[in-house]
């Protein structure tokens, strides 16, 4: 008895259908061929079946088709719920099911019929077991269904068109409907207009003339339905986008603009967001969606609020100037009972607010950061970010606030998020080094992220020795090594061997403490302790140099497909790390202004240019030179208009002693082909013309190769140069549809831009971080050469300058001198590294120095090549 | 009054007395099936019926009994789920034209291959030559050589020639199909 009450109180909480097992399911559902009917029982197995399949149960063609058509049986019965549910049964099984066309006659009846309960979703299912071939017979149906004066009825039917138009051949049936569609667009029904405009828009997408006349139609007339006034927006939107006519000549925005004053709320945010998403929105455009969106922000509707807030946090990224006019509003909102609301309103707030505000608003997120959610946290670090390069002399409110929610519970994300943005902030802020390194320190004494540990060891590692009293960070890094698992260790070893290298002082004590970790479990961990308390005691400065304070600076992506390619096929000659491209840097100019994209694009493009390198040393062998290694190759750069009958790119791979241009050309006449094609360089005088390698023909839509090979000039000072390009070819015309060759052609010469040779070209750019003791070394052994230049300044001031002379030379800026700080300093030191081609280092300092509206830069150049540094202090002149 | 109570008590036989049956009415299109299940359920003849896609169901009362007619579409694509429609049911009545000489031995081979299904063994089928009223419609004798029913020993087998048009025969046919309800067959064995 007690068993039996237990069982039914199992059965009274929780989910009936929980253990619903298939082979059972299927089995019941047979009861579908009893007569009578059973309506209860058989809805109930029906049930049993919809959940199980939206369950995710994969059901076999034979077990659905006889599950189906045991189904089709229920039509026998007259229950209305039962009716229904073999309506959506017909739907779920319609896909797996075969021969289910069976039941077409059936639903046409229920369609057509009187009961006004079954004819929309008869309607859907029909559509749903319905194919091309099929769809004829029922076409009739569908135009009276869509113009069916019940508005249930009209939509289904208007919306299973569209479920129909999926396949292609169906839309062209579904386009004989035109006329009703369009007279259901004129429907009183909001739901029945919506959905004829989403068909309509539907059919006509690919004929962009035929969108354009429809939405000028109905941006005229008076739609009723707010639903289809949201979707005419977002037409008008994707044609505003491809407009070439200033936006207040254009009747499209017009529109857009005209629905801000739409009585439903619907339209009036859907408007307001169009105007703020769409490309290129000048501010006074932007007004009136920003006043809308402010009005909202006051609304009772939380929804209303939190899709304005979001909103105006967009555009703060921005426009920030334009959202000032809101921060009444959004200090409103910080209190409001939605959390996801007020941290909206805050960060929007700090991307907007001014300096003397922030405090204030960091201890209001302060009350209540703990109880949002790891996602929006995020929101709110990188809005932190955004500040702290606004505001460089708030670091320390803001540091303090990063500190403390590093100490807070988070995931992963959330923290390296933190990591990143103090990291982001010490580099950028010299000043906020001493106190950043310190949070990091107490951050990794309770840090149970790896990865995000190991990271900031090294960064310690870097920027440590370099501080007022490197000592203090060492109790951190030897705590790791008391208190860690072996990858931290490892980390904390090589953390303390830059310290002895860089701080004499501590060379001592540091080597007493690495003698301690040569007794560590771990095998890497004692390999590093003993290979560097073996180099330290060498006192060899010129080993520590290399392998501590200066390591190796070989692209590592090259190295490990070199050494994976020597594992594969080993060959005698043994692999020489100086053959090896060197570690390349690609800093993307005028990006500093949003320090969170450039930090992904300087962890990224490094690795893409150095694969590409990869892909440039197999072009020696492919054309059989005797040119040595690659040494680096250029971005392509187009040599013809974009859009001219042939379009043609050069690409330059550098060698030590060679150049070797490759032309990409690309066909794109259908009614041509090209034959026996090569480029004609009028090189300049010290070059010498190697080798050519033409391409045999190339047809429609496809891209030849053709390559010159040249070698370099003697004298460095001679490789700047710019040589006329002429591409020789025969055209025959063809047949574009047949693609037949007429066989007559004739000779075409065909004129293309100048190709030029600089110096960025042949040099690569080095990041070094001991340039001041490399530049001291230099400076007995090497040739140098010494240049004052003036140039105009611009708006951006020096640090354009800078960035100006980055990409003339194509070096990088060691130690981040490339950045001004503050911004609007006077006068700037630029520390320059690069390795020209023949594996030549050459470095480089420029002093900049601002008087008036001049920007005067003394450039000093130190090389081993007398020739080449005179070329670098040319290049800027 | 009294027919009041007649009523009521004719109301309350039929409640008691009411017999079910099913069947399954198929055969190559445009042999009249749809046509057929029109006129006994309704008496009347229309001239445009339009191919059935699927199947139809229909109950219709006769003297007390209930027949539900399954009408399953005659086009070839439809023929392979014959089967599954007859089983199970009081009777299969298998539509013949009559009248259309080309199509009868392809409808003779249906009917066969249809009834050699071992699902369907036993169950009585009743053979409907359609559209006597044409010229050139063959008979019942004609039709009982043409479909080759005499090899049809192991059921048991009708056939009547019909016309929905002119309704004739329909009456017998009814007869035919209400003597074959459940309680009537279990008082005939």
């Amino acid at each position: 008895m007690a068993f039996k009450r237990d069982k039914k109180e199992e059965e009274d909480g929780g989910n009936p259908y929980q253990n619903l097992e298939k082979t059972s399911v299927l089995q019941e559902a047979r009861t579908f061929n009893d007569t009578p009917v059973n309506p209860r029982k058989c809805t109930h197995i029906l049930s049993k079946i919809l959940y199980m399949i939206n369950q995710g149960e994969q059901l076999g063609t034979a077990e659905a088709t006889e599950t189906f058509f045991a189904m089709t049986k229920l039509f026998q019965s007259r229950d209305i719920i039962l009716r229904r549910m073999v309506y959506l049964g017909i739907k779920e099984l319609s896909g797996i099911a075969e021969d289910v066309i069976i039941v077409t006659s059936s639903l046409t009846k229920d369609m057509t019929g009187k009961e006004d309960t079954y004819r929309a979703a008869a309607i859907r299912a029909l559509c749903s077991i319905t194919d091309v071939s099929m769809l004829q017979t029922i076409e009739r149906y569908m135009k009276q269904a869509i113009v069916d004066k019940n508005p249930g009825i009209s939509s289904a039917a208007l919306v299973s068109c569209l479920h129909l138009c999926k396949n292609t051949s169906a839309t062209d049936i579904v386009k004989r409907s035109l006329n009703e569609i369009q007279e259901a667009l004129n429907s009183d029904n909001v739901m029945v207009q919506y959905h004829a405009l989403g068909l309509l828009f539907h059919l006509r997408k690919s004929d962009r003339l035929a969108v354009t006349k429809l939405v000028a139609k109905l941006t005229k007339s008076n739609m009723k339905s707010p639903f289809a006034v949201c979707m005419l927006i977002r037409m008008a939107c994707k044609l505003l986008e491809e407009e070439t006519i200033p936006r207040s000549e254009s009747a499209l925005f017009e529109f857009v603009e005209s629905c801000i004053r739409h009585k439903s709320e619907t339209v009036v945010y859907e408007a307001a967001h169009a105007i703020v998403h769409l490309s290129g929105t000048g501010a006074r455009h932007l007004a009136p969606a920003v006043s809308v969106l402010q009005l909202f922000c006051s609304s009772a509707k939380p929804t209303l609020r939190f899709a304005a807030v979001r909103t105006l946090n967009k555009v703060a990224m921005e426009h920030p100037t334009t959202v000032t006019a809101c921060n009444l509003d959004l200090e409103n909102l910080i209190s409001d009972s939605n959390r996801s609301v007020a941290t909206l309103a805050i960060t929007t707030l700090l991307k907007t607010g001014a300096e003397a505000s922030i405090d204030r608003l960091m201890k209001q997120i302060a009350t209540f950061v703990n109880e949002i959610s790891d996602e929006f946290k995020i929101v709110v670090v990188q809005a932190i970010r955004a500040l702290c390069s606004k505001f460089p002399r708030k670091h320390t409110v803001l540091m303090n606030f990063l500190s403390g929610m590093l100490r807070e519970e988070g995931g992963l994300e959330y923290k390296a998020s933190i990591a990143d943005t103090i990291i982001a902030i010490i580099e950028e802020n010299p000043e906020a080094k001493e106190t950043g390194l310190a949070h990091l320190c107490e951050f990794i004494e309770d840090c149970e992220h790896t990865s995000l540990t190991v990271r900031i060891l090294h960064l310690l590692g870097k920027e440590g020795p370099r501080t007022k009293q490197p000592s203090r960070y060492i109790r951190f890094i030897y705590n790791r090594v008391i208190l860690e698992g072996a990858v931290v260790r490892a980390a904390a070893v090589g953390a303390m061997a830059k310290y002895a290298a860089n701080c004499s002082m501590l060379h001592d004590s540091i080597k007493v403490l690495l003698k301690r970790c040569c007794l560590d479990v771990d095998d890497e961990v004692r390999d590093r302790a003993t290979f560097y308390s073996q180099l330290l005691s060498s006192n060899n400065s010129q080993l520590i140099t290399d392998y501590l304070s200066h390591p190796m600076h070989v692209s590592l992506p090259v190295l490990e497909k070199t050494c994976q390619d020597y594992v594969i096929n080993p060959t005698k000659e043994r692999i020489n790390l100086n053959e090896l491209p060197a570690d390349t840097v690609i800093k993307n100019v005028g990006i500093s202004q949003e320090p969170i994209k450039k930090h992904t694009v300087d962890n990224v493009k490094p690795v893409e240019a150095s694969v590409k390198n990869v892909d440039g040393q197999k072009l020696s062998a492919l054309l059989d030179l005797n040119v040595g290694n690659l040494f680096c190759s250029s971005d392509s750069s187009m040599l013809t208009e974009a859009e001219t009958e042939y379009v043609v790119r050069c690409t330059k791979h550098i060698f030590n002693q060679h150049l070797v241009l490759q032309f990409e050309i690309t066909n794109t006449l259908d009614d041509q082909i090209l034959e026996n094609i090569s480029i004609a360089l009028d090189i300049s005088e010290g070059f010498q013309f190697i080798n050519e390698f033409t391409c045999p023909s190339i047809k429609y839509q496809e891209t030849g190769n053709v390559y010159v090979c040249l070698k370099f000039p003697d004298d460095s000072v001679d490789t700047i140069a710019s040589f006329t390009a002429k591409m020789k070819f025969i055209v025959k015309d063809c047949d574009p549809i047949t693609g037949e060759v007429q066989d007559d052609g004739y000779q075409e010469d065909y004129r293309l831009e100048d190709v030029e040779m600089t110096l960025k070209d042949q040099m690569l750019q080095v990041k070094l971080g001991n340039w001041d003791t490399l530049w001291e070394e230099a400076k007995g052994v090497c040739f140098e050469v010494q240049e004052t230049f003036a140039l105009p300044l611009t708006d951006g001031g020096l640090s354009d300058t800078i960035n100006q002379i980055i990409s003339f030379l194509g070096m990088a800026a060691a130690n981040n001198t490339d950045n001004v700080h503050p911004p609007n300093k006077s006068s700037h030191i630029v520390n320059l590294a690069g390795m020209m081609r023949g594996n030549c280092k050459v470095l480089a300092q420029a002093k900049l120095a601002l008087s008036d509206n001049v920007v005067n830069i003394q450039l000093t150049v130190r090389s081993m090549d007398e020739r080449v540094a005179e070329l670098v202090v040319s290049t800027l002149d | 009054m009294m027919a009041l109570i007649t009523r009521i008590l004719d109301w309350i036989k039929s409640k008691f007395w009411t017999e079910e049956m099913e069947l399954t009415l198929v055969g190559l299109q445009c042999s009249g099936k749809t046509t057929f299940v029109h006129v006994i359920a309704s008496g009347q003849f229309s001239q445009d019926m339009i191919p059935t896609v699927g199947f139809n169901m229909r109950k219709v009362t006769k003297n007390n009994v209930t027949i539900k007619i399954w009408d399953i579409g005659g086009q070839p694509r439809f023929r392979s789920m014959w089967e599954r429609y007859c089983r199970g049911v009081n009777a299969i009545v298998y539509m013949v034209d009559a009248a259309d000489n080309d199509k009868i031995e392809a409808s003779r081979n249906e009917l066969h291959s249809l009834i050699d299904k071992p699902q369907l063994a036993g169950i009585p089928v009743l053979v409907l030559g359609n559209k006597r009223d044409l010229p050139n419609a063959l008979d019942e004798v004609e039709l009982i050589e043409r479909m080759n029913l005499n090899a049809i020993q192991d059921r048991e087998i009708c056939c009547y020639s019909i016309s929905c048009k002119e309704q004739e025969n329909i009456d017998i046919t009814l007869q035919w199909l209400i003597s074959h309800s459940k309680s009537n067959r279990q008082s005939s064995t």
